[in-house]
């Protein structure tokens, strides 16, 4: 059974919106850089996020990607070690 | 624009044709960049054979090969990332792109980064099971996949997005598996790379062939990990593309009924 528009449920679904996973018929679905939108998430994309927010984002991120990369090399040596020690 | 529906096939397929059509330069500078990653994974795993039972005693000279690793692992996610967006305009556009393929978003390569990270320590965590190095594969391959969906740097959103797209099991699955059997046969086809080359060499005078037929023998445990460091450098750029097309494509439910339904539509209209 063919999904239908979760705007116009009459019609049938023709792309999906990557950021919310609705599905869309091709009056409300908008590529965007090659990747398919819903009007919604279009506009929120355009207005662009909060300054502060995006500030908060990138400390996380970068945070959590140091400290995951950290024990990612520390990992590598206790596999290495318990793997050689079982040989 | 996608093509065919959603199936392990149709990506198999598509991915191919990506993969040609993005060759050339963005499969070099793919190669390019994962080889120091390749050679220092394959450093490592030669140093831990070779220090074999006394490899705790060795833990510095260990974390150091560890820690370049992870530098050259932070040059392999770049040129994956330029890569997988190289993938996508080709899908999107029907040719190769341009300079454009290297302008990679930072909040996406940030969130690559940070997914690709959390992929490898699972690896890692899991190397010991039969089973950590499939689902460190999956892991990446669906973080390199959704890598361009993520417009604002976070850490729960590229999560989120890989558990969204993580959940069509069966195709990653089955990917998995076809690419598992592509990296033996790619592995095979590299040992006969080496084989061939080395028997058209041998008949070249004055070369010191048969130390060479020492070195390139599967006797030698260094010959054995280049060869899997070369199947995983031929096998990745279709692993990438293969990834990217299956988020896209998860994205369009475009199929011939929708398609049908749709010209019904126009019709009664």
């Amino acid at each position: 059974m063919a999904q239908r528009c979760a705007v116009h449920q009459q019609r049938a679904a023709f792309a999906v919106c990557m950021q919310c996973a609705k599905s869309l018929c091709q009056e409300c679905a908008t590529q965007w850089d090659g990747i398919w939108y819903c009007a919604a998430c279009l506009t929120g994309r355009r207005a662009g996020p909060v300054k502060r927010s995006r500030a908060g984002g990138w400390i996380a991120v970068i945070a959590a990607s140091i400290v995951i990369l950290f024990f990612t090399t520390r990992l590598m040596v206790w596999a290495g070690v318990l793997l050689a020690g079982l040989r | 624009m996608i093509g065919a529906p959603l199936s392990a096939t149709s990506v198999l397929d598509e991915s191919a044709s990506i993969v040609r059509a993005t060759a050339s330069p963005w499969v070099g500078l793919l190669l390019v960049t994962s080889l120091p990653y390749r050679f220092m994974q394959a450093v490592f795993a030669d140093r831990l054979l070779e220090l074999g039972s006394s490899a705790s005693q060795y833990g510095d000279t260990l974390r150091m090969t560890a820690d370049l690793t992870c530098v050259a692992f932070l040059l392999s996610l770049w040129g994956r990332a330029v890569y997988a967006r190289a993938c996508r305009l080709t899908s999107a556009s029907g040719s190769a792109p341009g300079r454009e393929a290297l302008r990679v978003p930072l909040a996406a390569l940030a969130s690559y980064i940070f997914v690709a990270s959390i992929a490898e320590s699972v690896t890692y965590m899991l190397f010991i099971t039969a089973v950590g190095i499939g689902v460190g594969a999956i892991l990446s391959g669906m973080a390199i996949g959704t890598m361009e969906l993520n417009d604002r740097p976070g850490v729960i959103a590229p999560l989120r997005l890989l558990s969204r797209y993580g959940n069509q099991t069966r195709i990653v699955v089955a990917l998995s598996f076809v690419f598992f059997c592509g990296f033996v046969i790619a592995a095979l086809n590299v040992a006969t790379l080496f084989g061939g080359c080395l028997a058209l060499v041998s008949t070249i005078g004055g070369w010191d062939a048969s130390r060479w037929h020492i070195l390139l023998s599967f006797s030698n445990r260094r010959y054995i990990l280049m060869v899997i460091a070369g199947a995983l450098l031929v096998i990745e750029p279709f692993w990438i593309a293969a990834n990217v097309l299956l988020v896209r494509k998860a994205g369009v439910t475009e199929s011939g009924d929708d398609l049908r339904l749709w010209f019904e539509e126009l019709k009664q209209s």
